[in-house]
Order: C-alpha cells, then sequence, then structure tokens
C-alpha cells in the first residue's frame, strides 16, 4: 500500500518516527534509510501494515517501509 | 390508616437517603511517630486574643512568639522557636491567666521511608503514589514480576552489561524469545527502564529506587532492538511467565491489532494466579491498544506530575486506571527518571528521563507486587485492591478509569476484603413502594408490609438491589474463597453482568434497563402466582435504575453519546415503577 504523509518524531518511550497520513492516521515507521526520518518530511511512503506486530511505542499501526519518495 | 402508614413510610425512606456521602477517598498514612522539636514551644492562649496582647507578652517573657497561622488569632495557638531554656520559659508562661496550655513543640511525621538514593528527590513519580509511606508495610518481598519487555541489563554476558544500581536485585531464570537463548540482555534500554521501576535496588546509596525493590524480576526478551515484536513471540511469554511462576506480568508493549492468541494466554495467565499488567497505549486516541484492551488485562494510562492524563496517553472504555508515565511537554524533571542502558550504545549505562504509558504500568505492576507480599492471593483481590485504593473523583470515568494508583491506599484497601454494601437502592425502592401504594385506589391497594415482608416479593426485591451480600461473607467465614456463582449472587442484579464480563467497567444498557422486569410480566401474564415476584424484581429495578441516574453511576456502555445515559435509566426506571404499581394493584384485585 502507499500512503503520503508527513514524517514526524513523537517524544514518547524511547522517541519513536511516524508517518501522519494525509487522511490523519498515525504510523510508526519501521525500515526505511536514515534520509527517511526528517521532521516535517513530506513523502510517499509504498509499505505494508504488519498487524502481527506489537512493540513499545503504541502510537499506530506498524508500517514496514520498502521504499518512498519525497515529495 | 394505611394510607396514613405507606405516606409515612414513603416520607421517612426518602428522607434517610437524602443526602449523598461525597466518595472522595483521602489517603492518610496509617499512623505517625511524634519527636520534640528542640529549643521550641507551643502556646495555646484564650480563644480570640488580640495579636497585640500577644505581642506584649512576647515582649514581657523575652521570647520570639508568634501566632502560628492565619486561624491563630482565633484559636490563639503561638509558637517560639530558638528558645534557650524551654522549661524555664514554660513556667514563666504557665501562671498566665491568658494562657490556656503551654507545652514544647512536637514534630508529628507520617511513617514513612526514605531510601538514601541520591537521585530519589527527583523520583516525583514515587511520591505521588504514596511510596514513602507504603514501603513501610511492604517491599514486594519474592514476589515474582514477569517483565515482557527488550530483556533487561541484568547481567554481564558477551558485549552485555549489567547496570551497577540493578546489582543486587533479585532476578529468576528468564528467556530471549527474540534470539531464542537463555541469556535474555536488553539491547534496547526500555525493558531496563521498565524494570528498574518495578524492582530497582533501592536504599544502596546509589541512583535511584524502585517500586517492589524485593521483589524477584524476571526477564523475557520479545522485543527486538527497535523495540518491535511478534504477537506470537508476546503469547509465547505470557504463557511461559504464568507456567515459571510469575504472579505479576508486566506488558509495556501493544499495538492496535485483535490477537485471539494473546487474548488466550492472557486468559490463561490469569487463570494460573498472575495479574497481567499492560500499557493502555501512546496514541493519545479514545480506545485502549491491545493487550491492555482484552478482558482479564489491567489496562494502564499515564498522569504528568500535575495529575492530568498525559496528552500522549490513550484512554477508553478499556482503561482500568491511571498512573505516573510522565509528561516532559511541562519541562525537563517531569518525566520518569529511572537506570537503564544508552539507547544508541547498549554498553553503557545512564540514568535516563522517558514519557510513556509503558512508564505507567510498571509502577502499577510493582503495587500489585506489594499487594501479593502483603497477603492477596488471587488476581481478584489484587485488583480490588488497586482499584479500591485508587484516588478518584467517584465512579469509573474513561479518561482516569477506577483512578489514580495510590500504592498506601491499595494496600489499605486490600485489608478490607468485603465491600460495603451500597443500601441506597433498596431504600430508594423501599420509598417508591409508598409513593406507588398512595397511587393505587384504596380498595385495590395491599398493605405497604403486606407487600414488603412477603417473601415471595422482598426476595428479588433484595436480589435487584443490592444483592445477597451476606452469601459471600458467610462463604468467606465458614468455606473458604467463594466460588464465582456466590460472587454473582452477592451482587444486585444489573451488576450481574459487569462482574462476568467487564469487572466493573462500563455497565450493559441491557443489564441496566426495564428489559428484565418486563420479560417477567409477560410470564406473570400466563402464570398468576408468579406477580408477587414480578412486583418485588420491578420494584428493585425502579429503585436501582432510578437510583443510578441520580447518582451518576455508572457509565452505560454502546450508548452512541454519554448523556444519553441519564435519560436512558430514568426512562427505563419509570417503566419498571408502572410495571411494579400493574402487579401490586392486580395482586390485590383478588
Amino acid at each position: 500500500m502507499k500512503v503520503r504523509g508527513s514524517v514526524e518524531f513523537r517524544d514518547v518511550e524511547m522517541g519513536v518516527w511516524v508517518l501522519v497520513s494525509e487522511d490523519g492516521r498515525t504510523y510508526q515507521i519501521a525500515g526505511g534509510r536514515s534520509s527517511l526520518l526528517k521532521e516535517g518530511q513530506r513523502v510517499e511512503v509504498d509499505g505494508d501494515v504488519d498487524d502481527s506486530a506489537m512493540g513499545i511505542a503504541m502510537v499506530g499501526p506498524i508500517l514496514r517501509v520498502r521504499s518512498y519518495r519525497v515529495m | 390508616m394505611r394510607s396514613l402508614w405507606c405516606l409515612l413510610g414513603a416520607l421517612s425512606l426518602a428522607a434517610a437517603c437524602a443526602p449523598q456521602p461525597a466518595r472522595n477517598k483521602v489517603t492518610t498514612p496509617g499512623s505517625a511517630r511524634a519527636a520534640a522539636v528542640p529549643h521550641a514551644l507551643v502556646v495555646d492562649f484564650r480563644d480570640g486574643i488580640p495579636a497585640g496582647e500577644v505581642a506584649e507578652r512576647a515582649h514581657r517573657w523575652g521570647l520570639p512568639l508568634r501566632l502560628n497561622s492565619v486561624e491563630g488569632v482565633r484559636s490563639g495557638i503561638a509558637i517560639a522557636e530558638g528558645v534557650d531554656d524551654v522549661d524555664a520559659a514554660l513556667a514563666r508562661i504557665k501562671g498566665d491567666a491568658d494562657v490556656e496550655e503551654a507545652e514544647p513543640l512536637v514534630q508529628m511525621q507520617a511513617l514513612a521511608f526514605t531510601p538514601n538514593d541520591p537521585e530519589f528527590p527527583k523520583q516525583w513519580n514515587l511520591r505521588m503514589i504514596h511510596m514513602p509511606e507504603a514501603w513501610e508495610v511492604s517491599h514486594g518481598k519474592g514476589v515474582v514480576v514477569a517483565v515482557i519487555d527488550t530483556g533487561i541489563a541484568y547481567e554481564d554476558h558477551d558485549d552485555y552489561v549489567q547496570v551497577p544500581d540493578l546489582a543486587g536485585a533479585r532476578f529468576v531464570a528468564g528467556y530471549d524469545f527474540v534470539h531464542d537463548t537463555d541469556h535474555p540482555n536488553d539491547d534496547n534500554g526500555h525493558g531496563t527502564h521498565v524494570a528498574g521501576t518495578i524492582a530497582q535496588r533501592t536504599n544502596n546509596g546509589i541512583g535511584v529506587a524502585g517500586v517492589a525493590f524485593e521483589a524477584r524480576l524476571m526477564p523475557l526478551k520479545v522485543l527486538d532492538r527497535s523495540g518491535i515484536g511478534t504477537s506470537a513471540d508476546i503469547a509465547d511469554a505470557i504463557r511461559w511467565a504464568a507456567d515459571h511462576g510469575a504472579k505479576v506480568l508486566n506488558l509495556s508493549l501493544g499495538g492496535p491489532g485483535y490477537s485471539a492468541v494473546m487474548e488466550r494466554a492472557v486468559a490463561y495467565a490469569r487463570q494460573r494466579g498472575a495479574v497481567v499488567v499492560c500499557a493502555a497505549g501512546n496514541a493519545g486516541l479514545g480506545q485502549v491498544s491491545y493487550p491492555a484492551a482484552y478482558a482479564g488485562a489491567v489496562a494502564v494510562g499515564a498522569v504528568g506530575p500535575d495529575g492530568q492524563l498525559a496528552p500522549y496517553s490513550s484512554w477508553g472504555e478499556a482503561l482500568d486506571i491511571i498512573a505516573p508515565g510522565g509528561n516532559t511537554r511541562l519541562g525537563p524533571g517531569n518525566g520518569i527518571l529511572q537506570a537503564t542502558i544508552d539507547r544508541t550504545d547498549f554498553r553503557k549505562p545512564v540514568l535516563a528521563e522517558y514519557q510513556g504509558t509503558s512508564m505507567a504500568t510498571p509502577h502499577v505492576a510493582g503495587v500489585a507486587a506489594l499487594l501479593f507480599a502483603a497477603g492477596a492471593r488471587t488476581p481478584d483481590e489484587v485488583e480490588k485492591a488497586l482499584f479500591a485504593g485508587a484516588q478518584s473523583e467517584g465512579a469509573w470515568t474513561p479518561r482516569a478509569g477506577h483512578g489514580r494508583l495510590d500504592a498506601l491506599g491499595a494496600l489499605q484497601a486490600l485489608g478490607k476484603s468485603a465491600e460495603p454494601v451500597d443500601w441506597a437502592p433498596l431504600i430508594w425502592s423501599a420509598a417508591l413502594l409508598g409513593l406507588l401504594l398512595l397511587s393505587l385506589k384504596v380498595k385495590v391497594r395491599p398493605g405497604y408490609l403486606n407487600v414488603l415482608l412477603n417473601p415471595a416479593t422482598l426476595l428479588p426485591l433484595l436480589l435487584s438491589t443490592v444483592g445477597l451480600w451476606f452469601l459471600k461473607l458467610l462463604w468467606q467465614r465458614f468455606v473458604g474463597h467463594p466460588p464465582a456463582a456466590a460472587e454473582v449472587l452477592s451482587l444486585p442484579i444489573p451488576d450481574w453482568e459487569r462482574i462476568l464480563f467487564g469487572r466493573g467497567r462500563l455497565a450493559s444498557p441491557l443489564m441496566y434497563s426495564a428489559l428484565a422486569p418486563a420479560i417477567a410480566a409477560l410470564l406473570a401474564v400466563r402464570w398468576r402466582a408468579l406477580r408477587p415476584v414480578v412486583a418485588g424484581l420491578s420494584l428493585g429495578f425502579a429503585g436501582f435504575l432510578l437510583y443510578a441516574a441520580w447518582a451518576k453511576a455508572p457509565g452505560i456502555a454502546y450508548l452512541p453519546f454519554t448523556f444519553l445515559a441519564r435519560p436512558w435509566l430514568v426512562l427505563n426506571g419509570i417503566v419498571a415503577a408502572l410495571l411494579a404499581r400493574s402487579m401490586l394493584r392486580r395482586e390485590a384485585r383478588r
């Protein structure tokens, strides 16, 4: 699936990078190169939501990034 | 004469239940010790003595006397500090006609244990839940607490190091489900931080303190270096912990995805006698994440040092309790401080301040360990004490659950195993009976006491308003731990569903409605002999529902808007009252 939105850093737990989609959903970013992780960067991410994954961040579904492009 | 009886009965009973006592719990330390303050004394002048006269005495006696407080002007209580010879000064004072009493100043100190860990003063979170007072009662000795997380920095092994402040803390064997080894060390820092809040080595002169510092930690690693794991590993670890003697399971993790496998694992652990404590989630939304939302888990939300729900904390129908999780938006020092390893270098021990519902959860897990060590036998007893001892404004709410964790309150609540019976619904029903009888014509009106003392009416009336409250008490007294059936029968009928499925969260609108009396009334159309029974049941439901509406308790689940709850209760209460009225009349017609 493809998700468009902006990259944000959330200061909860150990700190977590999230993608806030244009329709307002929050995804926890898993994987992807460090160049993806820039505060406020608008991107289109191609990846999969991992329904069987859980973690310490608990901010939303975990999105495993395959690729992305900066918009 | 009969109508007079009815009127008197109705008025006196209505009057009896008019004032509603405040439900706020005030926690006070169990006891205190007293010590004389050196070179200080207290003088109790006659009430209302002018301040000028106190100043004149101070000058005459050569004492730095000052009124103790603003209130001192009225009460006449003054103190003097820096007095060289207190006894001689008291001898001078006591002859004065305006002095009612004079004595050395005594400092009352609440019984509290203050650990010598140098960073303890920064742990506002432990003071918030009254740990210094609770430590006088329990340290959680011997209770096994499983930390199902990223591991714990508990040993020097390969590249891994032990956090110095954990040296001397008690551990039992754990497991690393991520790498399938017997060395569940931490390569993230999260699990060690959480474990520290539960059972950090305390009063050892270094670092920080932990809640249940004589508990034994069981490290179970289910999350990888990035803090992510699979529901399969987590479910495995939950069962492993329950099978290896853990009494408390701490799961500072979660996700939005439902997993039947994990839900069954949580139910299994609880059935094996373990309390399963889980983080509510950090999405800041009105939905608690899994596994916290499963029946059988204690869902923990987070508050900042101001006691307010933290902006990141999730909340909602499944929330059970709130505990300190920090709020760093309020500035530095407002997170939860613990010893752990550096998040960028797991070989480096650090003191770190984090915020999250993960940080709130181990406070509750730690207090659960204190409760087990203090004599609680079942998860049910622990949860009841946690909820009953919490600081709250009254009934359960979706943003605070049963209230804010209080370690001392929970330990004190544990001693009071039997919940007080709330008689108000029965009193409302009895008053309502008087009003209903008055509304009937004399010819079809039965006598007040004839109705009330008929066993066929009284039993369903008791069952639907207060339950067979004595059943559980008798069982505990003569048999032992009561079975679920006795627990259920000890509660009013509308609450049966809550104890079976919801453990005192929101009520079902079907149970809190006139549905049961209506079905019973239909049966009574066919079988006339049932009428006294249905009269008692309807009357009980009417009193229960109307009282619930008046007392604003509890929340009703599944209704689209919470403001509909009270109209729903009132409407159904009136329907039940009308059913009761028709049953009473028809019975009298025969």
